[in-house]
């Protein structure tokens, strides 16, 4: 069957004897408008390969996706032996029907092929990021070991001391020497002397000549990072001298090709340390910003990104208070990150949440002073201020601790969604500066406020469905199939939002201090809150929404239309992304129906 | 009528009575969708040399027990033919002779009706040799695709319509993708796709707009 698209994934991971296999057993079945090709909760003897036509995927009465030609149905089905959802033909429909037996197979000769089937969503991801993070590797190792950031060589005398060498590795901040030995040349490290005393127990004075070793392995600097790559394995080294024209130039040490490829993340907090202006650090900030996309395009996963990102922005900031608040107000101060921020799943930036709380009373002047020149700076390293105003230039998000108690009050009593808003974006605050405890006061305040408060607690999970809109996407999937206009999903409200929220929702109830979603989910898990393995589905589903959401934000930075970060389109993701999008948005449904038949914020 | 009384005229002087099958009526839910490829559209000089029968089993299209075969012709192929089906000379000497090939295609047919795209022309191809080597011709009953087509399409039309039943034009109308033409196997193919879907909507009582744009091409990859 020559018509069967190989090049579509995931069929696009089996080698040229597999999918001729594959071919081979293909049969093609039909179905009407409105008939049931797997009804829910049934196994399935066939993948289905949309042809043409349309297929609808309805979970009870509701249309959850549309799938069209390309797309494949369903995994669950077929491997885990029951349809989550009603698969109907919407439309006189075609299909490739793969049997069974031959995709089980494919399955266990194929691991990449087998991941496709994987149930759990965050597997799924990882399996199909790992084809990317093999590109990320590979331009890595080609490049030259001259685009290293090697250290320059030191040398020494060989009849110079072990102390005087120990003196010389300090002084240079380096930790291996050349040393030179009449017509010799050898390499002494930090690990040889300490050896050769502690263990040897050679005394300090004896000359380096007997310590080092000269039997340097070395690679040119015009040599690939692989080829060094290679030289260390073979010979069990950590370190080659790095030659050029026969001249030592320097190390070059496994960590250096570590952050060849992590993109030298390492180095920016040194950068923020060392800033002595707002100038200095918009240098750092920019460094963050291009990490991001580096990272990502390398497929380093979105959870590790986020950290790393939400870390230096916290040391960034940090900083920046350090550098504009006066006196008086970094001794009294808690500089708080919150939202996405506080959360750290920010990785564009795409707004500032961040507040102050002061555990005394400081001079007005001093304040007003601080409120303008922290926002303004924050402006100068590129932060868009925040369209709610919630930072520290507004009044309410930098007093007291003991005013901000009683603010939290009045939110707790007007209970409106505006006052449920700032109570959810406080709960997701960060102390990045000291004193971190009245941080943590604040928020048992708030917590006791809250607790026990069931018609309170129902109006803040009500805020899950301020997006809500529960047929995503589908009004735009079926225009799309009559090619009416593109199909769109807004991640932010369809799949990021809710789950945070809920999450939140439940954090409160349970009184948790953790910020992340992520970690609340497990401090929920472990609280018997949330089931186990939902809780990972919930985890994975998040990061399949950051993940989705962090490569629209850079196509639209790249496109220079931010308005529309959060918007996929679908037409633009491969069909195996499209079945991962589609589970991730089966757990949202889910999860907004626990916290639903929970908290009953349908009562407001 | 006079296909009953042809058949069994044919039944009681088969020639050969190993191929008495072919007068016995096929599973119900059955049907072979048939395309010949020929070196020219004049039954009585051209030849088959490229043949593809696809089953249908209720709705399901039995692509992965298809019938293929390419035949030797016994004239040298013209330039012309070449054009039409890219079957060269070279391609065609692997093949194998007709009285080879015909036995396996008509037990694959057995009684079941065939079906085709301007299905005569298929079959009085095919009775060319049929009749060469089991002096009979094809009893099968026949479904002409074109013809379902225009009953859902023009039945009833005004008169002076314009009628387009181009294999083209039926596909694009059905948003059937074009697998490429001229080949046997994907001719047959695509024609069964065609005959599913409207058997299915002449079951259902559904027409075809005459209005409706032809441009609606489903996208596959090739």
């Amino acid at each position: 069957m020559q018509g069967f698209d190989i090049t579509n994934p995931p069929f696009d991971r089996l080698s040229y004897q597999e999918s001729a296999e594959l071919r081979a057993g293909l049969d093609i079945g039909y179905y009407a408008p409105e008939e049931v090709i797997i009804p829910q909760g049934s196994p399935s003897d066939w993948l289905h390969v949309v042809i043409k036509g349309s297929v609808e995927v309805r979970d009870r009465s509701t249309v959850t996706t549309v799938l069209g030609p390309k797309d494949s149905f369903d995994s669950r089905a077929l491997v885990h032996g029951a349809a989550g959802e009603d698969f109907v033909a919407a439309e006189e429909t075609l299909c490739y029907l793969v049997p069974r037996r031959n995709v089980l197979a494919l399955i266990h000769r194929n691991a990449a092929f087998a991941a496709f089937f994987y149930a759990d969503v965050s597997r799924k991801l990882d399996a199909f990021a790992q084809q990317r993070k093999a590109e990320g590797m590979d331009s890595v190792l080609r490049a030259r070991v001259g685009d290293v950031r090697y250290r320059a060589a030191v040398f020494v005398e060989g009849g110079i001391s072990i102390e005087q060498t120990g003196h010389c590795m300090r002084d240079h901040d380096i930790n291996a020497l050349f040393v030179r030995d009449r017509q010799r040349v050898g390499v002494v490290t930090g690990m040889n002397l300490s050896k050769a005393v502690v263990l040897r127990r050679l005394p300090i004075e004896t000359p380096v000549r007997e310590v080092c070793h000269f039997d340097v392995i070395s690679v040119d600097v015009e040599d690939f990072v692989f080829e060094g790559l290679l030289l260390m394995t073979k010979h069990n080294k950590r370190r080659l001298a790095i030659t050029s024209n026969d001249q030592y130039m320097g190390f070059l040490e496994d960590i250096d090709i570590l952050g060849l490829f992590a993109g030298n993340s390492q180095l920016i907090p040194g950068r923020i340390d060392r800033a002595r202006s707002i100038d200095d650090l918009a240098a750092a900030a920019r460094d963050i910003e291009a990490q991001v996309e580096r990272l990502h395009r390398q497929g380093v996963k979105i959870d590790v990104i986020a950290e790393m990102t939400s870390d230096l922005n916290r040391r960034l900031l940090a900083r920046v208070f350090e550098m504009t608040a006066p006196p008086t107000i970094q001794e009294a101060g808690c500089l708080l990150l919150m939202g996405s921020e506080g959360r750290g799943e920010q990785t564009v930036r795409t707004d500032q949440d961040n507040a102050l709380l002061l555990d005394k009373d400081v001079p007005a002047l001093d304040l007003i002073r601080f409120r303008d020149g922290f926002s303004e700076a924050l402006a100068g390293l590129g932060f868009p201020p925040c369209p709610g105003n919630i930072m520290v230039r507004n009044p309410v998000w930098s007093q007291s601790l003991d005013s901000f108690i009683r603010q939290l009050k009045s939110w707790v009593l007007r209970g409106d969604a505006e006052a449920m808003m700032n109570i959810a974006i406080f709960l997701d605050a960060v102390a990045v500066t000291n004193p971190i405890d009245i941080l943590i006061r604040a928020k048992r305040a708030m917590f006791e406020l809250m607790w026990g408060e069931a018609a309170l607690l129902a109006r803040f999970a009500s805020l899950i469905d301020t997006f809500a809109t529960p047929n995503l996407g589908v009004l735009g999937t079926i225009m799309a199939s009559v090619g009416a206009g593109p199909d769109e999903i807004d991640l932010k409200r369809a799949g990021t939002f809710p789950i945070v929220h809920g999450v939140r929702t439940l954090a409160i109830d349970k009184a948790i201090l953790e910020t992340s979603t992520a970690s609340r989910i497990e401090a929920l898990v472990k609280a018997g809150a949330l089931e186990p393995s939902f809780g990972r589905e919930l985890i994975g589903a998040l990061h399949v929404f950051m993940e989705f959401r962090l490569r629209s934000q850079l196509y639209a930075l790249h496109k220079g239309e931010l308005e529309s970060e959060a918007l996929l389109r679908l037409d633009g993701i491969s069909t195996v992304e499209r079945d991962i999008l589609r589970d991730a948005l089966r757990v949202v449904r889910q999860f907004r129906d626990l916290i639903r038949s929970r908290y009953n914020p349908g009562g407001f | 009528m006079r296909r009953q009384l042809r058949n069994l005229f044919y039944r009681a002087t088969l020639g050969d009575h190993a191929y008495r099958f072919l007068f016995e009526p096929g599973p119900m839910d059955e049907v072979v969708v048939l395309d010949c490829e020929t070196t020219g559209l004049n039954p009585r000089i051209d030849e088959v040399i490229a043949v593809a029968a696809v089953m249908i089993r209720s709705s399901r299209i039995m692509t992965s027990e298809a019938y293929t075969a390419i035949i030797k012709p016994d004239r040298v192929l013209t330039p012309t033919s070449i054009k039409v089906h890219r079957l060269r000379a070279r391609d065609v000497a692997e093949g194998r002779p007709m009285h080879e090939v015909l036995p396996e295609l008509l037990r694959f047919i057995g009684g079941r009706p065939i079906v085709g795209y301007y299905v005569d022309f298929d079959v009085r191809m095919l009775d060319r040799y049929v009749l060469r080597y089991i002096e009979a011709k094809l009893p099968n009953r026949r479904i002409e695709v074109s013809e379902i087509y225009y009953a859902l399409k023009y039945g009833g039309a005004p008169p002076g319509t314009v009628l387009d039943l181009r294999f083209q034009s039926i596909l694009a109308d059905l948003g059937i993708p074009n697998f490429g033409q001229h080949d046997a196997f994907n001719d047959a193919l695509m024609t069964a796709m065609m005959y599913v879907q409207l058997r299915d909507m002449r079951q259902r009582g559904v027409r075809i707009g005459r209005e409706r744009a032809v441009q609606q091409e489903a996208p596959i990859g090739a």
